[in-house]
């Protein structure tokens, strides 16, 4: 009944929602159990959701109608320098960061402006995302976004080593922050001289984009096969045209499966900022993002959003992404190889 | 020794100012260890040639416009200027990205029309883009120093046998030359500093190496980069000081009646450009919109716009009239004026970044709507600065004399004289900070107060989560709202029009 209330806010909001159903015995997440919200929050949130991310604010901030919550929106390393240039001025505006980037929040950890996250809000999540100083909100998935027209996912190799000799046409957006974490995590796993080697077959038959989105609507119309990007851009490219020529392809146990995340970091130490961040942890958030924005939710016993497969099936490389925010190698890398 | 010209302590300070970003500049690259990348040459060559192919567009396209919009009595009247001028405020990134998803194999061209177009990309894409997105800069100066040149002298001419074309391209134009330069000028800046549209239509420019930086966390090697495409600022700026022109009489601007088929034919011709820079995009959010439905919108946002880009536009020529006389008035005047452009060169997202660690320096001040206009009008100034010096330069000097002579204080003149003559340049002026600060996003993003959006900032929004479908209403209203803010300037320039010459 209650959670009902919370969800037609969210409607009242202005998005039409469908919602997955739950089971009833997944109660402990619910926002139900958490306190209300008091005070003054200032929220620097590194993406542009459109109305998803704000439909989840808003809907907090009706539930809680003493928070008072001051969203501010931008490019996620232009709020991380931000964020620092305040530091030094000593003047403090954030309470909490979202950043899309695990660098932003490696730079965050670095100047030492991150808060200590509690210890019953590390363990609601899945034990692979578990980090003390921050915490991971929902998931992406490095795919291989195909043309269904032009191949069949049979065609493609389930090792991101072997795809440049597999013959078919690539698109990839080099200049982008998600493909450059890609590379830094197959850096990580495989090694400098192999990433090196790998990035120059690539470059030898790839189409260059500027983003990511474009890489998936570069596939859309058949200029290129396959291409390497974020598992939402497909999801969220058939959602406003079914009828899309574009399928997501997983390879096994590499970077190329990586699941990298969004996450929260606490730049006060106030209890209101650790208690907003339970709220993006319940069941209803969760399930929210999963449903309406693609994204994977990191909490137990949440379903995953329609057209990819569940996580567990999904081999993914074992990797600290904190590690991810070493971007300077793999800048140097791709510039060697003429990437960039 | 001489005393300098009045106008030289308040123009040394306004460039004092505008010089301070760019000090907030260096100290930010003097972090950064030794770093010079070797395929930068490349990406010279590259941003050479995107900025040379989207000047020459956007003179194609502007002078003639400019002269149509300030001869030719055209039915609707000064709605065509506004139309024409509209592409300004339209976010770059925006516009190529409805390019590069209209044209080409599988655009959204061919699947409504099943017409097979050529993909826009490349560099020639890109300066089609780009020019589209920036002749208004050549259209407005140029018709601010076209509407204040005396016709007599083309009457004369016609009265002689000369034929009008041949009159306009040997008389009017060399004499609005300066004004074609500063616009092109601005044009070019634009060109070497954005990063939106060459990354989308696939050209490797400076400024694509900046953002990576950039986003990698480089701030410091990102404040170095800007810095050395300063090089090719201070290039542009060189040529287009070697534009001057005589100073001549300023008098009652031509006024051409055309022949219904002509007007037809300006209109086939003129038709097309607002279709593409302004029509397409809207057409394409529509396409979206119908696909994949709008989200809630909220009006007051199209007000925010507005209102802050207006007082940008006021404080920004207020600040702009002692730099434009001082540039006139010798050369260190001039020097000071120069300076005031570099901000101009700067990508968005460093100029933004520098305006914080500026800003923090008032604490207090810190994310209010004083400083986003301050941001605004620091970022903005060499537009103003530049179309205004570009109309001051055609008053010959001896009517200030003349004043002076007849008794007239140096604020008299200033008053009754100077500012009358030069107040063409200050609407344009004014026009283009207003239009520019309509589609800025950097500063915005980081310096608006706490809750405060903009049309900018809702698109960019929207954009950046792919949901296309909610960029259509902001889009138009972007349109419709600089269109109100256009028309609000030019009230001011018929004013002064009014007070110039007796008729009308």
């Amino acid at each position: 009944m209650h959670r009902r209330q919370f969800l037609c806010s969210i409607s009242a909001a202005g998005a039409l929602i469908t919602l997955p159903s739950f089971s009833s015995s997944d109660q402990k997440n619910s926002v139900e159990d958490l306190p209300a919200l008091e005070g003054k929050l200032t929220l620097y949130l590194g993406r542009g959701e459109g109305g998803l991310y704000e439909n989840v604010l808003t809907a907090i901030e009706s539930r809680n109608r003493n928070l008072e919550l001051n969203i501010r929106r931008g490019p996620t390393a232009a709020l991380a320098n931000a964020i620092v240039a305040e530091s030094k001025a000593g003047v403090q505006r954030a309470d909490l960061f979202w950043a899309v980037d695990s660098g932003a929040i490696g730079l965050m950890n670095a100047e030492g402006l991150s808060q200590p996250i509690p210890q019953d809000l590390l363990s609601q999540l899945k034990p692979k995302f578990r980090y003390t100083n921050w915490a991971p909100i929902t998931g992406r998935i490095r795919t291989i976004p195909f043309n269904t027209t032009r191949i069949k996912s049979t065609d493609i190799p389930n090792d991101i080593m072997s795809l440049p000799e597999s013959g078919l046409s690539i698109g990839w957006a080099p200049a982008y922050a998600s493909f450059q974490s890609f590379v830094t995590a197959m850096r990580i796993i495989e090694g400098e001289d192999a990433t090196s080697d790998w990035l120059r077959r690539v470059k030898k038959t790839a189409k260059s984009y500027a983003g990511e989105l474009s890489v998936v609507m570069g596939v859309e119309r058949g200029e290129i096969d396959i291409g390497f990007a974020n598992h939402y851009y497909c999801l969220r490219l058939k959602a406003g045209k079914p009828e899309a020529t574009v399928d997501l392809a997983f390879t096994k146990n590499d970077a190329g499966c990586l699941v990298n995340v969004s996450g929260v970091v606490a730049l006060s130490d106030k209890d209101l900022s650790t208690n907003f961040i339970r709220y993006l942890h319940t069941l209803e958030v969760q399930s929210y993002l999963a449903h309406e924005a693609y994204e994977i939710p990191l909490i137990e016993g949440i379903a995953q959003p329609h057209g990819i497969p569940p996580l567990d099936s999904i081999s993914p490389p074992q990797i600290d992404l904190t590690r991810l925010s070493d971007l300077n190698p793999t800048l140097e890398l791709m510039r060697k190889t003429g990437v960039l | 020794m001489s005393l300098w010209p009045r106008s030289y302590p308040p123009a040394l300070a306004v460039a004092s100012f505008a010089l301070l970003p760019m000090a907030v500049l260096f100290l930010l690259a003097s972090d950064a260890d030794s770093f010079f990348l070797e395929h930068h040459l490349h990406l010279l060559s590259n941003t050479l040639l995107l900025t040379l192919g989207t000047v020459l567009g956007a003179m194609l396209i502007g002078i003639p416009l400019a002269i149509l919009t300030s001869y030719v009595q055209l039915p609707l009247g000064a709605l065509w200027l506004i139309v024409l001028a509209a592409p300004l405020a339209l976010p770059s990134y925006i516009g190529a990205f409805t390019f590069y998803a209209a044209f080409g194999p599988g655009g959204e061209i061919n699947n409504v029309f099943g017409i097979e177009t050529p993909s826009a990309s490349g560099l020639i894409g890109a300066s089609i883009v780009m020019a589209l997105y920036t002749y208004p800069f050549v259209l407005l100066t140029t018709r601010a120093s076209i509407l204040s040149q005396d016709a007599s002298l083309i009457n004369v001419a016609r009265t002689l046998g000369m034929s009008l074309p041949r009159a306009i391209m040997s008389i009017t134009l060399p004499r609005a030359m300066p004004a074609i330069a500063t616009g092109s000028l601005l044009a070019a800046l634009y060109a070497i500093s954005d990063f939106g549209t060459p990354a989308i239509l696939g050209v490797d420019t400076f400024t694509r190496d900046i953002y990576i930086e950039y986003n990698a966390f480089g701030l410091a090697k990102a404040a170095v980069l800007s810095i050395q495409l300063l090089c090719l600022v201070t290039l542009v700026l060189f040529l287009e000081s070697l534009f001057r022109s005589e100073p001549g009489n300023t008098g009652q601007p031509l006024s051409i009646c055309l022949k219904p088929l002509h007007i037809t034919v300006v209109f086939l011709t003129v038709i097309p450009i607002a279709l593409l820079a302004i029509m397409l995009p809207l057409a394409i959010f529509t396409l979206w919109l119908i696909r994949d439905g709008s989200g809630d919108f909220d009006y007051q946002i199209a007000w925010n716009s507005t209102y802050v880009s207006i007082l940008a536009a006021t404080f920004a020529v207020f600040l702009a009239l002692p730099v434009a006389y001082a540039a006139i008035a010798g050369p260190v005047g001039r020097l000071f004026e120069r300076v005031t452009y570099f901000g101009f060169g700067i990508p968005g997202i460093v100029m933004g970044t520098a305006l914080v660690y500026l800003s923090l320096q008032l604490p207090a001040l810190y994310q209010t709507l004083a400083i986003l206009v301050a941001a605004y009008v620091l970022r903005f100034l060499p537009l103003a600065v530049g179309t205004v010096r570009a109309s001051a330069e055609n008053i010959d000097s001896s009517m200030t004399k003349a004043a002076r002579i007849l008794g007239a204080g140096p604020l008299e003149v200033f008053h009754r004289v100077l500012l009358p003559l030069t107040m063409r340049g200050v609407v344009a002026g004014g026009a283009l900070v207003f239009l520019e600060s309509m589609r800025e996003l950097p500063a915005t993003l980081l310096l608006s107060p706490a809750g405060f959006e903009t049309l900018a900032t809702y698109l960019w929004r929207v954009y950046e989560a792919g949901y296309f479908g909610r960029a259509a209403i902001p889009g138009l209203l972007l349109v419709v709202m600089s269109g109100f803010g256009l028309a609000l300037l030019l009230m001011g320039e018929r004013r002064a029009e009014f007070g110039l010459t007796n008729k009308k």
